[in-house]
């Protein structure tokens, strides 16, 4: 059984016989390294290199190899990764220099638990769960609705982060938080907008089959829910058993039950029709009802529309005498002429002016729609749950048997039948993933230390991420994981903690450094003898341009499309475009599907159309261009110029250099690059005098500074 | 030839010798023994130079001319007597094979229809200028796909699926085949719909970036406005910016040799002299007043309707000539009829007829037109039903596309519909089939052409579509 849980009513259900005659995975299925029990074994090690058991097992290999781990990363640099590592920004000169300083043992653990508890760690780690959460502010796809509310439920994911909500916590909330019981409207709330995981997904809205759209909704979900948390392509199990790893059909279909046995999608009038939409639920004690009457206006609008027409004409009638063509009107809409107009009692006059009275009221209400009331995006329960019927060859209107609803056998114990009638299922599905004794929860520790890892060290221990099925690859270091996997159960599924422990290993604050042995015999760096050098993330070279040139606004943000119409993007004639001007972090930038800011788009920024655990990274002229000739980049080199400018104009240019550099870079330049940077600034700025340029000097030394953001010390970390 | 000759390359530079429009990872992984490109930037593969396809290629390039809202096959290539003869009529189910009893009212088609050339293609009156290069043409009339909508059909047509994020045809091609010039992008997209799928339908999906096709200015926008973005300094000149990238690049060549190997830094080198190099070489292409006023007027620059997409398509021959593997141009959304569908043709023939018309004679002047396939059609067709009382609804069921010059039996009419022009009835052509047949064209073998993604091997056709050798050569 799964945990004793009040939320979690437990019905025996035995399942339907045709099922039970066939196991549908056996044990030599379960046989497969990540669907085993964790284990629990710890490598003899004689050095005192390592810091912890982290560095026990990565020892280990390294020693078996014949391989040296690399020396220390120098304080610059090892400063430099923790803060983009634990927040996406860079340290301040000051920081750098106060680290450098502080020769306590514990310096490196006061830095890291300081900046474990920023705000700013939410906004960079919340970032990779919203990578797998396949987050986006539109639909995407055929018709890219803008998501108004879609910001809730990042900012959700952030604060979630923040607060450390145990993992096991924050999956049940987002996979049924609309079931939990509550305390407080602001805990119901908070809860709702935590399963609008299961509704920002993309779905193909229009010519839709209704039943085809429940059935792509759930594969959509099942997809992200396995990929995301499971590290397995459940999506190959729709049509056919899956062809590499133990997932039957009817376990795919099981799910699917669930999934469609909860609502994601309304009815709501826009765009000037009736159109199935994202199910939005009010927030707030009044919430249901203002939502309602927002969308009752729309829906009558048309018909005021009409009526205000129609008052329209009846006062020409009015004005004209035109009595028959009055009356026919009035004898089909009687309230085409106001009551007071219609009493023939008054004079002429008096009846226009009623009537005109009439139709400013008319057009007040269609000059005046109301506010768009807090909403969020919410799934509930189908009125009546039931089980899904396997579809043959995936096709919607090819039934086959029907499944009772459950969870994948291969990691699952005595889950048969528990399910509570009545119910979609989505409480125990919540519970299950998580569950260490009888569900995935093994499983599910495994995926997650494994992208904690493949964040900060820059590879995961099995490097496709979101594959731990057989057509992915095996861990480099199966029993690090496993002792990770454990660890993170023992800690309350403490992601924080976490990251601390990693963080603070000797594998993590190895130098970068190559080394022709080692590269000889592991050219990959697969057992971890340097640190990997990694290019930093749209987001943080964004942030940290800003941040130099002093423009960055820390404040988090709420919606950043709310001057969006319904089309996220132009079609017809829309022409209003997503915004990225604003200064902030760039986690709240919008992320319209089919639309991303350039800057995401050519530095490799997750596809939001799907789980990305792991951004491609390439290399393309577009990223020199982009690097080379964006405004705002030129715009940002300016200010940070501008900015040290006015703050030691009298001390020369080797300060002032330097101090960019510091600021810029995190370090100092040799004497080598002084040189050459400072003559560069010195022949730009006779070449501007030569071309009669206003302000030469401010300028040479603003290129300089794009020059520098130009640079692979900059978009590299060591 | 042996596709297995192939070597892995030691460093990027190597690699861009070859093949300098994009690198990181380079086409062909899937075809030269699966190696798991995804998961290893850092080893790049390098094809023996430069990419060949494994098939004998019939075209090296394609330009696909897309007209946007989906073009009215009865009223252009497809004529259909019994439409003028019952029109007004309800069109019952059981003549064209569907479910439904009633299915509308049947609209007759206003034009005149002739056949033309020496093949005798059956075209409408809109299309004059088309009609005499009718022998270029294989006219496919069974053409058929899913999509009631103009998202969902955008998105087959492009790239094969709707409900799941798929690399586009062009995205597909470039990886393929690489690119011929260095200093362009192997897949340009001319004018892209901005909605409808928008960016996907030229995305590169889970290929890797370089794939992604390049767009010019969007639908919405005159091309003689369109820029690419960030293609030009708006602050520095040549000069200035040429010291600026030294400085750059020699601080950077400091760091690699600190780093010793580093594929990352080297790349990101090699990124912004690329960059440069196309900042010289796009503007040059795109400019059109060095033209000769033959050239400009065979397309109809410069003349009213035709300005916008006789640029676009001049555009399309420069970039062909160049080497780009796969050109896309597209119109407007504006062949959307719903209502007065008549005027509508009228208007939207009389803007692209003879800017087609002059592209496929200055491609076939050049020797370009026998390796160049030139593709035409919208997302769909439309109804033979009339909607609106002039216009006609959406029709994914059956219509039609034409294929000129590479490899393509010209003067072929292939396919037909029944009598209404509702369903194909004879050589229906899927989607899929003519994305297989595209590829094939190219060399490529569409059950071949994959990509390691998630755990399983992708392809453009999924596990549909079969290569139609009948239009081919």
């Amino acid at each position: 059984m799964i945990k004793a849980n009040s939320e979690t009513p437990v019905k025996q259900n035995s399942p339907t016989p045709s099922l039970q005659q066939k196991p549908a995975t056996s044990d030599s299925d379960k046989d497969h390294w990540a669907f085993r029990p964790l284990l629990h074994r710890r490598p003899e090690i004689d050095s005192d290199w390592p810091r912890s058991p982290i560095d026990d097992f990565v020892l280990a290999r390294l020693q078996s190899a014949g391989i040296q781990p690399a020396q220390p990363a120098g304080d610059r640099n090892l400063i430099r990764r923790i803060y983009f590592q634990l927040t996406g920004l860079p340290p301040t000169p000051q920081q750098v220099n106060s680290f450098r300083e502080d020769d306590h043992p514990d310096a490196i653990q006061q830095v890291v638990d300081r900046l474990l508890n920023s705000p700013q760690f939410g906004e960079r780690w919340g970032r990779h769960w919203l990578d797998l959460a396949r987050y986006a502010d539109s639909n995407g796809l055929d018709e890219n609705f803008l998501f108004r509310e879609a910001w809730r439920y990042r900012n959700w994911v952030i604060d979630a982060f923040n607060g450390n909500i145990p993992f096991d916590r924050f999956m049940l909330e987002q996979i049924a938080g609309d079931l939990l019981p509550f305390e407080s409207m602001d805990q119901r709330d908070r809860q709702r907008i935590a399963a609008g995981f299961l509704v920002v997904g993309p779905k193909v809205l229009l010519g839709n089959n209704t039943n085809n759209q429940r059935m792509e909704i759930a594969d959509e979900q099942i997809d992200t829910i396995g990929r995301a948390v499971l590290g397995l392509t459940l999506g190959c199990a729709r049509c056919h058993d899956h062809k590499f790893d133990p997932i039957p059909t009817v376990d795919y279909y099981a799910l699917a039950g669930i999934l469609t046995s909860t609502q994601v999608m309304e009815q709501r009038y826009m765009l000037g029709q009736q159109r199935v939409m994202e199910q939005l639920i009010g927030l707030g004690p009044q919430g249901d009802e203002l939502d309602r009457s927002y969308e009752k206006y729309w829906t009558d609008l048309p018909q005021i529309k009409a009526s205000k027409k129609r008052a329209v004409s009846a006062l020409e009638f009015l004005k004209k005498g035109e009595t028959d063509a009055l009356t026919t009107l009035l004898e089909k809409n009687a309230d085409a002429l106001s009551e007071e107009a219609k009493d023939t009692e008054r004079s002429l006059e008096q009846r226009i002016e009623f009537q005109n009275a009439l139709i400013a009221r008319l057009e007040k209400i269609i000059a005046t729609p109301p506010v768009i009331p807090p909403r969020a995006m919410v799934p509930t329960d189908v009125d009546s749950p039931a089980d899904e019927s396997i579809r043959k060859a995936g096709q919607f209107d090819r039934k086959g048997e029907k499944v009772p609803r459950g969870f994948l056998k291969v990691v699952s114990h005595d889950t048969d039948g528990m399910i509570a009638e009545g119910t979609s299922g989505r409480l125990e599905l919540g519970h299950w993933l998580t569950d260490v004794e009888n569900g995935a929860g093994q499983l599910t520790a495994r995926v997650l230390v494994n992208r904690i890892w493949h964040h900060l060290i820059g590879r995961g221990l099995v490097k496709t991420v979101d594959n731990f099925g057989r057509m992915g690859e095996t861990p480099s270091h199966p029993g690090l994981l496993d002792y990770l996997a454990r660890e993170l159960i023992e800690s309350g599924w403490s992601i924080k903690s976490m990251v601390r422990r990693i963080v603070l290993t000797r594998t993590f604050t190895m130098a970068t450094m190559h080394d022709e042995t080692a590269h000889e015999i592991d050219p990959e760096n697969r057992l971890l003898w340097r640190a990997h050098r990694r290019r930093l993330d749209p987001e943080a070279l964004r942030d940290s341009m800003l941040a130099a040139a002093g423009k960055l606004d820390l404040a988090p943000m709420e919606s950043t499309v709310w001057y969006l119409g319904d089309q996220a993007t132009a079609v017809g004639n829309n022409k209003n475009r997503r915004r990225t001007d604003f200064p902030c972090r760039s986690v709240y930038l919008p992320v319209i599907r089919n639309d991303l800011p350039e800057l995401f788009q050519v530095f490799d920024f997750a596809n939001p159309h799907t789980t990305t655990g792991a951004r491609p990274r390439t290399t393309a002229a577009t990223q020199g261009l982009f690097i080379l000739n964006d405004e705002m980049i030129m715009d940002l080199a300016v200010a940070t110029a501008q900015r040290h400018w006015i703050t030691d104009g009298s001390d020369g240019n080797i300060f002032r250099l330097d101090r960019l550099f510091e600021l810029i870079l995190n370090n100092h330049p040799t004497e080598e690059e002084r040189a050459e940077l400072l003559s560069f600034i010195s022949n730009t700025e006779k070449r501007l005098i030569d071309e009669g340029d206003t302000d030469p000097t401010l300028r040479a030394w603003s290129i300089a500074c794009h020059a520098m953001f130009s640079l692979s010390r900059f978009q590299f970390l060591e | 030839m042996n596709c297995n000759q192939f070597n892995y390359s030691t460093t990027r530079r190597d690699m861009l010798r070859a093949c300098a429009c994009g690198f990181g990872q380079v086409a062909l992984s899937a075809i030269t023994g699966r190696h798991a490109l995804a998961a290893a930037p850092n080893r790049a593969l390098k094809p023996s130079t430069p990419n060949i396809p494994h098939l004998n290629p019939r075209a090296k390039r394609i330009i696909f001319l897309f007209m946007w809202g989906g073009p009215s096959h009865v009223d252009l290539f497809d004529p259909k007597k019994h439409l003028n003869e019952n029109a007004g009529k309800q069109l019952s189910g059981k003549d064209v094979g569907s479910d439904r009893e009633k299915l509308g009212e049947i609209l007759g088609s206003p034009f005149q229809f002739a056949q033309h050339g020496e093949s005798g293609i059956w075209m409408s009156e809109l299309f004059p200028n088309l009609a005499r290069h009718a022998d270029k043409l294989c006219v496919v009339r069974s053409i058929h796909t899913e999509g009631q909508a103009h998202g969902e059909a955008l998105l087959r047509l492009h790239t094969g699926q709707a409900n799941l994020v798929r690399p586009s045809v062009g995205a597909w091609v470039s990886y393929g085949l690489g690119c011929e010039n260095e200093n362009l992008p192997a897949f340009i997209t001319i004018s892209p719909p901005r909605g409808h799928g928008g960016v996907q339908n030229y995305g590169n999906a889970f290929l890797p970036a370089l794939h992604q096709g390049t767009s010019i200015g969007s639908a919405e926008i005159p091309i003689s406005k369109a820029v690419i973005h960030n293609l030009v300094n708006s602050r520095l000149n040549a000069s200035l910016q040429r010291s600026q990238l030294d400085l750059i690049q020699s601080l950077n060549q400091k760091h690699l040799r600190n780093a010793k190997v580093d594929q990352g830094i080297e790349g990101l080198i090699d990124s912004y002299e690329l960059a440069f190099r196309m900042q010289s070489t796009m503007p040059q292409i795109m400019n059109l007043d060095n033209e000769p006023k033959k050239t400009l007027d065979l397309y109809g620059v410069g003349s009213e309707p035709t300005d916008n997409f006789a640029r676009q398509c001049l555009l399309a021959r420069k970039f062909a000539e160049r080497g780009v593997r796969y050109i896309q141009v597209s119109t407007d959304y504006t062949w959307d009829h719903h209502q007065k569908v008549k005027q509508g043709h009228i208007d939207e023939s009389a803007k692209v007829d003879q800017p087609i018309a002059g592209l496929l004679e200055d491609l076939d002047q050049r020797g370009l037109l026998e390796d160049t396939l030139v593709l035409w059609g919208g997302e769909f067709g439309r109804t033979p039903m009339v909607e609106n009382g002039d216009g006609r609804n959406h029709h994914p069921q059956a219509f039609t596309m034409w294929l000129a010059g590479g490899g393509v039996r010209g003067g072929l009419t292939y396919g037909t519909t029944d009598d209404f022009g509702y369903h194909p009835v004879e050589h229906p052509v899927h989607m899929h089939d003519l994305h297989a047949t595209l590829l094939y064209s190219l060399g490529l073998d569409h059950k071949q052409l994959t990509f390691r993604h998630a755990g399983r091997d992708f392809r453009l056709t999924d596990v549909y579509g079969e290569v139609v050798h009948d239009i081919l050569a």
